[in-house]
């Protein structure tokens, strides 16, 4: 808590005086809001209680199905708002993707643009503090842990980029190649947590101030982060004091709820004490994260949690059940990236027993969760086993499995040194960070091979001077992928200039290394490193491509390259074009294993990496290479038209790093892992490998070990990163066909996991066709 | 089957050696313990009614014709020189593709130019060094599962020296070997495998020799005096018993699977193979007539009680 004798006033800009002011720490400041209660309130055990968490998760996610339709994205915790507080619109997502959303209609945002938009630090922060200020309590008396968020915050904004900073022809350079770029995105960096354990959001607020004092330049900059922390104090005091008010002398729950009550009031300003204020720290933190802008990255949970673990234990204040139930009320409000286990920087493993109960927390819930099990020759073994176990017996598609070794050898190539390499966590999809150090925009630049192939084909045949050939094609690929890198390139540096004039981090700056000193936005340079991850996406069927024009056009000449165009042109129309792509459909494939297919995944892969690490952003920003799509390849296939390897118009590209389905007709499993290894970019950033496989080995025993066998000997051979569901075949094409009837089924779509039932018909189809058959 | 050409693997005297081959089948979790590698080798004494894999039992070449995959380009028709193929006009009674068998002499020419994979050479000779190239891109799963290589068929037995030559570089590389044997061949060629094999996957279809014989072409005794033999001499065996609705189904070939294995103390395990009917489409595929074995379907029940059998017999049964 902060008193007055800390600050000079006479040297603060008055208007964060005032807010200064304001932050009085008014008692008795209340909102009173009816919120939703969850469940029986029985005698409850701990199983009771995740059980009763369950149903209402159930619930809501079947509230949500119905409101705003399909939800082609990380399940999430949000829950909906009152019945008659909000109304649906079509926004951006904090991912860059457009969605349904349900916003509260309580909160009408101030504009401080003559479009009406809200942007720069001042103008987000104060209209993130009246948002947070409006938005409804929300406590499961089952739940050791208040709060639930109710809304995007970004689903306000009208624009996703400030107007006085045109970027028009820029982006026109970007759709070229259909390159997403990185213009307007936000978070994709990992924030440190340890920072918000040790200060709690009154040292934070104390942090600001200093940094406001010094830098009184920025006085914009740390009015935003005031604004976002007040409204976080505002909320969670309400919660504080809506659980005092719940308590009741019959509640059965009622000493949980006193504690929720007494736990809040104090973690309104202090730092959390025990295992559970901890707990519910990290939950306040995530919730107002995702809600600002969809941030989701917890990264090394099991070490952030050891210290409060082993105090309380010690003390004799916390029991395994205790703790394993306080993790499971966390996971159940949000499906946070995490990772379990991987060495510290010294290169010790930091697998604990919080690694263990945090696994076990998954287990009970059985719910879309997003934890990573770190693999690596000096990684305790026992986690490994003891995520496929669970992987195997819930088949929700957790854990997902961390090639920790791979990741750091490849982050240190870039020229960092290896402790620090180390100390990258596991915070999105398919990527790492260093917490509150490196703004990566991970996950969000996506050149799109097949594109780029497709301009390179049509390039060469309108090239009167040159005769088709597989060689001509080739190289001009080589230039055009440049191209496109170097137009990328230019959106980084565009965006690293402007972004925080739009709309800054904020959020995340408060759990940074750097912005609260220097009062420069994590994306403007605030922090120490800056690592702009760009992915291919589309490999396999450019692979595919290349290996059937090889093939069919110019070594065996069944076709020539003018009807390839025809049929290119004409989406394959009338038997003759039936014909021709069947013909190319036949050609070697990328995951056969020593096709012509594999031999070009490799060379695209081996080009791609060598051209982004050619040189950095024109700035001198450094990118790192991967391979993945998220789910994009849908985005991207239905703009192109149809391509060599036989695909129609409008279908998708194919996924991730992986073959197309149909790859092969057995020994696919270890077919593909082989595949992937092969594909791995290096430097840090990942190409992962999606394995959908419905195990007959024989008993459960032995269908763990045998996968336990695929993940260590993808790992081994150079993967990074392993997205797996184990399914049931019959299941899922039943669930394909009426998902209705399936409604607690969860995959890992991507890198993400999600209720099946939630996903479009589109994408439950990816799923469906990437079900490896032996 | 694409072979691995290029292999950093240093050579050994056994690479040049040939065999006949119709498959190399990656991921297998069924032919041994872990993840293997099986190559199936042509060629069987054995001519079982309910035979799985039907193309291994003549050790020459076969054609496989898919007609759904043919796009009707007319390459094969070119490429034969026996005239087996012909594309006509397509009516409601013929396809537009006809592939005569009668004339062909399995050469492989239209297999080779095949565009769409419609039709498809069964055998193919290769070297121990190409095919260890293909089995080791799995090395890294071998050794987390207790996997490796396992020979099959058709019957390994009858290339004993493409066995003991695959056998032996495989054991330079470090891999476990098995084999899935028949156990119908001379001593002398069990012997070759025996210091080389870390498990044989022996079968035993029928105790009753008369119906062994109608049932397979041959007797059982070669076969049972091979397994007392082969226990006797120290090898770790797992007797396979696939069983057979309409065929070995009954309870007095249960009572000889039992009998056998308390005959041999030192049995890894007996497991029940149960029967799953060969689609039609696979023999069509390949010219074969319909199996009497592929009408039945096993109650899965009869597997159950003969486990329950076993196992109160104290024997390590599985399925």
């Amino acid at each position: 808590m902060m008193s007055s004798t800390t600050l000079r006033k006479d040297r603060m800009p008055p208007d964060v005086s005032s807010l200064l002011e304001e932050n009085g720490l008014a008692a008795g400041w209340t909102r009173s809001k009816k919120m939703p209660v969850a469940a029986s309130e029985q005698k409850m055990s701990y199983t009771d209680r995740v059980e009763a968490l369950r149903n209402a998760k159930r619930a809501q996610t079947f509230e949500k199905q119905l409101v705003r339709g399909s939800m082609d994205f990380d399940d999430h915790g949000i829950v909906l708002p009152p019945d008659g507080q909000y109304r649906v619109v079509h926004s951006m997502s904090g991912s860059g993707i457009e969605i349904n959303d349900a916003i509260l209609t309580t909160f009408i945002p101030s504009g401080n643009h003559p479009s009406g938009e809200f942007v720069g630090a001042r103008a987000c922060g104060e209209n993130f503090r009246k948002l947070l200020e409006i938005h409804p309590v929300h406590i499961e008396p089952a739940s050791s842990l208040a709060g639930a968020y109710m809304v995007n915050f970004m689903s306000y904004r009208k624009l996703t980029w400030n107007p006085d900073v045109d970027c028009s022809a820029l982006l026109a350079e970007h759709e070229r190649y259909h390159t997403i770029p990185v213009i307007g995105a936000v978070q994709h960096m990992c924030p440190d947590l340890a920072i918000g354990l040790r200060l709690g959001w009154g040292g934070l607020l104390e942090q600001v101030h200093r940094g406001a004092l010094a830098n009184p330049d920025a006085v914009d900059f740390y009015a935003g982060l005031v604004h976002v922390i007040l409204g976080a104090q505002d909320w969670i005091r309400r919660h504080a004091e809506t659980a005092s008010r719940m308590v009741t002398e019959d509640s059965p729950l009622a000493e949980n709820l006193a504690q929720i009550a007494e736990m809040n009031a104090r973690l309104v300003t202090a730092a959390p004490r025990s295992f559970r204020d901890a707990c519910q720290w990290i939950l306040w933190y995530l919730l107002i994260a995702r809600m600002y802008n969809g941030s989701g990255g917890l990264g090394k949970l099991d070490l952030l949690l050891q210290p409060f673990y082993d105090a309380d234990s010690k003390a004799g204040s916390l029991t395994d059940e205790e703790a394993t139930f306080h993790l499971a009320c966390l996971l159940v409000r949000d499906t946070a990236y995490l990772q379990l286990g991987g060495p510290d920087q010294s290169g010790k493993d930091v697998t604990n027993r919080v690694s263990y109960l945090t696994l076990e927390a998954a287990h009970q819930l059985g719910i879309a969760t997003n934890v990573g099990v770190a693999v690596g020759k000096d990684v305790d073994r026992n986690l490994l086993h003891r995520g496929v176990e669970i992987l195997v017996e819930d088949r929700c598609g957790t854990p997902k499995f961390l090639g920790v070794d791979n990741t750091i050898a490849g982050f240190a190539a870039n020229g960092f040194p290896v402790e620090l390499a180390r100390q990258r966590a596991y915070a999105g999809c398919h990527w790492s960070a260093l917490p509150g150090r490196e703004y990566a925009c991970m996950d969000v630049v996506k050149f799109s091979f097949p594109a780029i192939l497709d301009v390179s084909l049509r390039e060469m045949m309108a090239d009167g001077g040159v005769s088709p050939s597989v060689a001509e094609l080739w190289d001009r690929f080589k230039l055009h992928l440049r191209s496109a890198i170097a137009t990328a390139a230019r959106g980084i540096d565009f965006h690293y200039e402007h972004m925080h004039q739009n709309f800054p981090e904020l959020v995340i700056d408060l759990l940074c290394h750097g912005p609260l000193e220097s009062g420069v936005d994590a994306s403007h340079g605030g922090v120490e490193f800056y690592t702009f991850g760009v992915d291919g996406a589309g490999l396999a069927t450019a692979a595919d491509s290349l290996s059937a024009i090889e093939e069919q056009v110019e070594r065996n000449r069944r076709l020539s390259w003018a009807e390839l165009i025809k049929h290119l042109d004409s989406d394959w129309a009338g038997a003759e074009g039936e014909k021709a792509r069947k013909l190319l459909l036949g050609s070697g494939r990328f995951g056969e294993g020593h096709s012509t297919g594999d031999e070009w995944a490799v060379r695209i892969a081996t080009e791609f990496t060598l051209a982004v690490k050619e040189q950095p952003t024109p700035r001198g920003l450094m990118m790192i290479p991967g391979i993945f799509s998220w789910v994009l390849n849908i985005q991207l296939g239905k703009k192109l038209g149809a391509t060599p390897n036989g695909r129609h118009a409008g279908e998708r590209i194919s996924h991730g790093a992986n073959p197309d389905p149909g790859f092969r007709h057995d020994g696919a499993p270890t077919a593909l892992a082989v595949a992937v290894a092969k594909v791995q970019c290096g430097y840090g950033n990942t190409s992962p490998m999606q394995m959908d496989i419905a195990p007959t080995y024989g008993d459960t025993a032995q269908n763990v070990a045998v996968l336990e066998a695929l993940i260590r000997g993808h790992f081994e051979l150079g993967g990074t990163q392993i997205n797996m569901n184990v399914v049931n075949r019959e299941q899922i094409l039943e669930a394909h066909n009426d998902p209705s009837r399936f409604p607690d089924l969860v995959v890992r779509v991507t890198g993400f996991s999600a209720y099946f039932s939630s996903l479009s018909p589109e994408l439950r189809q990816l799923v469906v066709d990437r079900l490896l058959c032996d | 089957m694409n072979l691995v050409t290029n292999t950093s693997r240093l050579s050994t005297e056994y690479d040049s050696v040939v065999g006949r081959v119709f498959n190399i089948q990656r991921f297998s979790t069924q032919d041994g313990p872990g993840i293997r590698t099986t190559v199936f080798l042509k060629g069987c004494p054995l001519h079982c009614a309910w035979c799985h894999n039907p193309e291994g039992l003549s050790p020459q070449t076969s054609i496989a014709y898919s007609p759904d995959k043919c796009i009707e380009c007319g390459e094969c028709v070119a490429a034969c020189l026996n005239g087996c193929h012909k594309i006509g006009e397509q009516s409601v009674l013929s396809p537009s593709h006809t592939y005569e068998r009668r004339g062909c002499r399995t050469c492989g020419s239209c297999a080779s130019v095949c565009p769409a994979g419609a039709m498809e050479l069964i055998g193919r000779d290769v070297s121990v060094a190409e095919v260890l190239a293909e089995v080791l891109e799995d090395k890294p799963f071998y050794a987390h599962s207790g996997g490796g290589i396992t020979l099959s068929g058709g019957e390994p037995l009858a290339q004993i020296d493409f066995a003991v030559a695959l056998l032996k570089a495989a054991r330079k590389e470090g891999l476990h070997c098995c084999v899935e044997t028949s156990g119908h061949a001379t001593w002398d060629r069990l012997c070759q495998l025996l210091p080389l094999v870390d498990l044989f996957l022996y079968d035993y279809k029928e105790t009753d020799p008369e119906r062994h014989r109608q049932y397979t072409g041959k007797t059982n005794e070669a076969i049972l005096k091979n397994l007392h033999s082969l226990h006797d001499s120290g090898a770790q065996i797992q007797l396979n018993c696939p069983v057979i609705p309409g065929f070995n189904d009954r309870d007095d070939h249960l009572a000889g699977i039992a009998a056998l294995t308390e005959s041999l103390p030192r049995l890894r395990a007996v497991r029940l193979l149960q029967y799953h009917p060969l689609g039609s489409d696979k023999l069509k595929r390949l010219g074969l007539p319909l199996q009497p074995g592929a009408l039945g379907k096993l109650n899965n029940e009869t597997i159950e009680r003969w486990l329950r059998v076993l196992r109160q017999r104290g024997i390590h049964a599985l399925n």
